[in-house]
């Protein structure tokens, strides 16, 4: 079984959904992200840990432009993959709990277009395969923003407009990034035009090239993410978004940038991480404390989670960026960790807001425990492991990007540090405003439902599970996350090497 | 079975009780719960004791048992924390405290809580109370030990804020929670500096390590490391200034101020330096400042409980005065005295928690001296068990506080040179532990008896009209969350009986384990763990010790006799006493600033921070000035192509300005 076939699948599925017509889009929509969530175990299954690139496709697309058609699984994308169809699958099924969407065939249908274009960034192992992909995950969120989002049009539109307007840019400037990366590699080394990124990583560029087209892609990335101060669409476009499209969107589309740090930046541009290194882990902290500070002081449910996203993915970042291999494994780790907490967060928004009379405001909420001890327990052990309390598997992948951290850069450990603990304050006063503390005038409480269990409690096993055995994914990144950083080790080495040479 | 087999099962237990009273707490009656959470415990304890005997049968130099069930976060660089645990006297000695005295107080909250509609959850948080804290004490590395300090502050907050309808015990839930985060913190980045040159997160791999002299030409990254784990042991102990947590957590139930907030919980700080000792001794730096940080405590806690009127309030300080001893004790290298009052204090300071219990129930739920008088007649036995705990934690001879406060002092003035500062403020603490735990006493049994005192004469027990929270007044919301109104008392209810006269008795007699120049079990007991220490052979002499024992029982009695003076032999002159002595008083009264100048210091600029990010930044600078452009777009909608990319064109020259302040910046701090 291809690559190909986990990836394409689900946009069969939606073509299916689209032309099978509302009646029956739910469930097949629903079927297809469990096929792909099945495929993509089977994968895992078969994966050899330590064993490179694996389940290659590698089919020459546009020759002329030496563009190929090239997929591939290791330690890098494999548990990133198994993420986003664990995702997708617990994005459908909150989808389909609800049955007053307009047209719901072609929700379902973007929903698992969005699945394609995520599941296809994170195989690509061709750099115009991977802008590709890129820049189509933008164009079902633009449709589910727009069509199905919360609020009056003009709010809608004004959301969608600064969603495209902002990753708009980012993409074209990676864009650009990306055709001159090829370009200027056949012409500094006279060979043929290739985009292929292994064969990009092995011809580094000339330095200079390097550096303006690093911040193209880091632009680009930092947007996605998004990192402080790139959030702007943030606000508008998480409060507008449906809850399902929120999840998945902000569990693995986010991650997807994050992962394009990985797989392309660190390894074709060595020296230019090398030379920005300090500016990446400026922004990363910068968004630690802003979107904590914001986290905890915004009283929108939805924007508590989505400003601790920002907060998240500056760790991400943090451990990207020391450089080192304790770092790239705590980054990873995180990604999956973030994703796996961030849907039931979204979820448990709306199970909160329809016990506090539809409203998402944390003022409208309060004393909700009551009668709902089971909902209670979920978002307390949901919320525990996204303030990466010891336990977590969030906390490993903390532990690492900060240990990753101290070796490289001892002072961003220290500041970032002071956002574990603001992590502390902004979920526990989202868990507190709402399941404590007197009961609210229009709070109506009630256990949750087996519908919602059926979300829920998969995602929280999920959650202890990996508690129990962050191993699972450490182990498969190790070798990977090793060759990631192995370019810009020997690249810092030199600058070390040089730095001492110049100071005699 | 093996020792370690022993001690997974002391791990099991608690588990299961948690995991059953969790999931079943709709099936299990009250009774159910109640029998439950506390077998678990026993049980726990039981193979606690099967641990002790098995290891006493290995001989002195293997009784280091290392056992570990799977990977946990293993790379090939030098993280290498396996699930495993450390099994050697230190942790088995932890280990049958916390479950010897978790089982009594499980016992006594079959009783207490009875009143409370969520039974069953009370059970569970209790027991993965006791779980956490085996797994910090039983950890066999840095990861293993963080997981269970963070797990034991999660089930500190859980109780704290167990009455979750009371503003007040969630406002102090939260504080407890984030006080202790900055511990880990501190305890995460301690290990980081310790890490980085033993290469190994294994504790015995480390103190080989250190040893072996891995921080030779590293003195300063050590110092900082263990300073910074410090920080971690602070925050869980209660010392200055991470202390403000501690008294506002007797908002939770008082069987959880006796076990979490009093007899296991908050010694994990002492546990910490003790094991942690080979890196503290190689860092004396270190060591000494939790040795001076641990004599400051204890004397201004004990200023404070001096003037506190809420019952719980006045053991709490209290606790942290003794934990105080403790911490000073381990920090000047006298780990066995430190551990021997970490032992007795279980015991007499859970007994004082649960007869404090017992009077609250009989003022059904107020906890102000101010309204207690006259409990003496009326509640005989929990008067006794005052009495004994009393005399314990005001160290008069031969009761157990006695025997351990003694041995610490007694060590830290043989260490001599400054440390004789600290010696004289140990037993200015001494006196000050007397006047205020007999203070205590005297208000709530002596003197006329109120009318709560009165109706328990005649047979009932007093009940609110319409229950109020203690704390601030506000009535309360009489759903779940809140304590029921049911109360009970000691003298009516026999499981409490048996857990407090259990405790009563240790309270008297555990001291009598080691006294100086006639036995020495807990010195013998230990020995195989701090064999290492430089101090091992360290023990003052004997006119020193005499000297202090005299000391002691006379700052003692003299504390006692001037509370009986001030308080029953002439009532009234406490207010004399406090306009004699205004400044002091204020000072004390107000618990010395510590709560305003931390609120200042650092609530306020945080929430400051967070404000000026809500309403200012993102409005005026990522609003205005990032987003201007897009909103221009929207205005001007499809009517003209010109104003989409004027629209293109501000948000352009924005990103132009931000990436060159970013770079402007980012040069100046490489430039640095």
């Amino acid at each position: 079984m291809t690559l190909s076939i986990l990836i394409w699948l689900p946009l069969v599925f939606a073509l299916l959904s689209a032309i099978w017509g509302n009646r029956a889009a739910a469930r097949l929509a629903l079927l297809g992200t469990l096929a792909t969530l099945a495929i993509a175990i089977s994968f895992v299954v078969r994966f050899h840990t330590g064993g490179g690139m694996q389940f290659v496709t590698d089919r020459s697309w546009i020759s002329a432009l030496g563009i190929s058609y090239s997929l591939g699984l290791d330690g890098l994308n494999l548990v990133l993959v198994l993420l986003t169809t664990v995702l997708f699958a617990g994005a459908t099924l909150m989808a389909n709990l609800r049955s007053d969407w307009e047209r719901p065939s072609q929700l379902y249908m973007w929903l698992l277009a969005g699945e394609t274009a995520v599941l296809g960034a994170f195989c690509a192992q061709d750099l115009i395969l991977f802008v590709a992909f890129f820049d189509l995950m933008l164009i079902p969120f633009y449709f589910l923003t727009g069509i199905w989002g919360a609020g009056e049009r003009p709010e809608r539109v004004r959301a969608t407009t600064k969603l495209v307007i902002y990753t708009l840019v980012g993409s074209l400037l990676m864009l650009a990034a990306a055709v001159a990366t090829g370009v200027l590699t056949a012409q500094q080394h006279n060979s043929d035009l290739t985009f292929s990124l292994a064969a990009l990583a092995s011809a580094p560029l000339s330095r200079g090239s390097q550096e303006w087209i690093f911040l193209c892609f880091a632009a680009a990335f930092l947007v996605k993410m998004p990192a402080f101060p790139l959030h702007g669409w943030l606000p508008d476009g998480y409060r507008t978004m449906p809850l399902p499209a929120l999840s998945a969107f902000s569990g693995v589309v986010s991650k997807v940038a994050a992962y394009g740090f990985l797989r392309i930046v660190l390894p074709v541009f060595p020296d230019a991480s090398v030379h920005f290194q300090e500016l990446l882990l400026l922004i990363a902290v910068a968004s630690i404390l802003y979107g904590s500070a914001m986290a905890f002081s915004t009283t929108n449910a939805r924007l508590v989670v989505g400003f601790s996203s920002v907060a998240q993915m500056g760790f991400i970042t943090l451990g990207i960026f020391a450089l080192n291999q304790d770092g790239v494994q705590g980054a990873l780790l995180q990604m999956v960790n973030h994703g796996l907490v961030t849907l039931p967060l979204f979820f448990v928004v709306g199970l909160l807001a329809a016990r506090a009379g539809g409203s998402e405001d944390l003022r409208d909420m309060g004393g909700i425990a009551f009668r709902a001890p089971v909902l209670a327990s979920l978002f307390l052990i949901v919320g525990l492991a996204t303030l990466a309390m010891p336990g977590s598997a969030n906390f490993v992948g903390e532990f690492l990007i900060l240990l990753g951290v101290f070796k490289a850069k001892v002072v961003f450990a220290f500041v970032a540090a002071v956002g574990v603990a603001m992590a502390s304050v902004y979920v526990l006063r989202f868990f507190i405003r709402a399941m404590h503390n007197r009961v609210a005038p229009s709070v109506a409480s009630r256990e949750v439902g087996f519908g919602d269990l059926a979300v829920l409690a998969p995602m929280v096993l999920a959650i202890l599970a990996l508690a129990l055995y962050p191993q699972f994914g450490l182990k498969r990144s190790e070798p990977a996350a090793k060759a990631s950083v192995a370019a810009v080790s020997t690249q810092s080495a030199q600058v070390a090497d040089a730095t001492a040479g110049g100071r005699p | 079975m093996s020792t370690t087999t022993w001690a997974w099962l002391v791990l099991l237990f608690p588990l299961l009780g948690t995991l059953v009273n969790g999931l079943g707490y709709k099936q299990l009656g009250r009774g159910g719960a109640g029998a439950i959470g506390t077998a678990s415990i026993g049980l726990a304890f039981v193979c606690a004791l099967g641990a002790l005997f098995s290891l006493q049968g290995h001989s002195a130099e293997h009784r280091e048992l290392t056992s570990s069930l799977w990977d946990y976060a293993v790379t090939n660089g030098d993280v290498d924390a396996k699930l495993s645990i450390l099994v050697d006297p230190l942790s088995v000695y932890m280990m049958l405290v916390v479950t010897g005295i978790s089982t009594l107080i499980h016992l006594y909250s079959v009783s207490y809580m009875r009143g409370d509609r969520g039974y069953a959850r009370y059970f569970a948080y209790l027991n993965f109370f006791v779980f956490s804290m085996l797994v910090l004490v039983l950890g066999g590395n840095f990861l293993m030990l963080i997981v269970g300090w963070a797990f034991v502050g999660a089930a500190s907050y859980l109780l704290i804020s167990y009455w979750y309808r009371r503003g007040t015990a969630t406002q102090a839930g939260i504080k407890a929670f984030v006080i202790n985060v900055v511990g880990d913190v501190g305890l995460v980045l301690g290990t980081f500096f310790v890490l980085r040159h033993s290469g190994t997160l294994d504790f015995l791999g480390t103190f080989r390590a250190v040893h072996g002299g891995a921080f030779a030409g590293h003195h300063g990254a050590l110092v900082a490391g263990c300073l910074l784990i410090l920080v971690g042991a602070f925050a869980k102990s209660a010392q200055i200034p991470l202390h403000t947590w501690l008294p506002d957590a007797m908002e939770g139930p008082t069987p959880v101020s006796s076990l979490i907030h009093a007899a296991t919980m908050v010694t994990a700080g002492v546990y910490l330096i003790a094991r942690l000792h080979p890196l503290f001794e190689a860092a004396p730096a270190a060591a000494d400042t939790a040795a001076v940080i641990g004599c400051v405590t204890l004397l201004i806690a004990g200023t404070i409980a001096l003037t506190q009127t809420d019952i719980k309030r006045v053991i709490a300080y209290s606790t942290m005065s003794q934990i105080g001893y403790m911490i000073m004790a381990v920090g000047a290298g006298g780990y066995v005295a430190g551990l021997f009052h970490l032992m007795t204090h279980a015991f007499f300071k859970a007994l004082l928690f649960m007869a404090a219990g017992s009077i609250i129930g009989a003022m059904a739920g107020a906890q102000s001296l101010d309204k207690m008088s006259g409990f003496r007649r009326s509640m005989p036995f929990t008067f006794g068990c005052f009495v004994v705990g009393g005399l314990a934690l005001s160290g008069v001879p031969p009761f157990s506080g006695f025997f351990s406060k003694d041995e610490i002092l007694a060590f830290v003035g043989h260490r001599g040179g400054w440390f004789v500062a600290l010696y004289v403020v140990g037993y200015i603490g001494a006196f000050l532990t007397a006047v205020y735990t007999w203070r205590m006493i005297f208000r709530a049994f002596w003197g006329e008896p109120c009318a709560e005192a009165r109706e328990l004469e005649g047979g009932h027990l007093a009940h609110a009209e319409v229950p109020t929270n203690p704390a601030n007044g506000e009535q309360e919301d009489t759903d779940v969350g809140f304590p029921g109104p049911e109360h009970t008392i000691a003298e009516w209810a026999l499981p409490m009986k048996v857990a407090m006269s259990l405790l009563a008795v240790g309270a008297t007699v555990a001291g009598l384990v080691q006294i100086p120049n006639v036995d020495h079990v807990i010195t013998n007991f230990l020995e195989p763990t701090f064999a290492d220490s430089k101090y091992v052979h360290d023990e003052a002499g004997n006119g020193m010790v005499y000297f202090g024992m005299a000391l002691g029982t006379v700052l003692a009695l003299a504390g006692i006799a001037l509370a009986h003076r001030i308080w029953v032999a002439q009532p009234g002159s406490a207010a004399a006493w406090r306009a004699r002595f205004k400044p002091a008083y204020t000072l004390f009264v107000n618990k010395w600033f510590f709560d305003e100048a931390i609120d200042l210091l650092v609530v306020r600029p945080f929430a400051a921070f967070g404000t000026f990010s809500r309403r200012t930044f993102e409005r005026v600078v990522v609003e205005g000035t990032l987003v201007d452009g897009t909103t221009s777009v929207v205005r001007a909608g499809s009517s003209a192509v010109r104003a989409i990319q004027t629209g293109f064109l501000r948000y352009y020259a924005a990103l132009l300005l931000l990436g060159g302040a970013g770079v402007l910046l980012y040069f100046l701090i490489s430039a640095s």
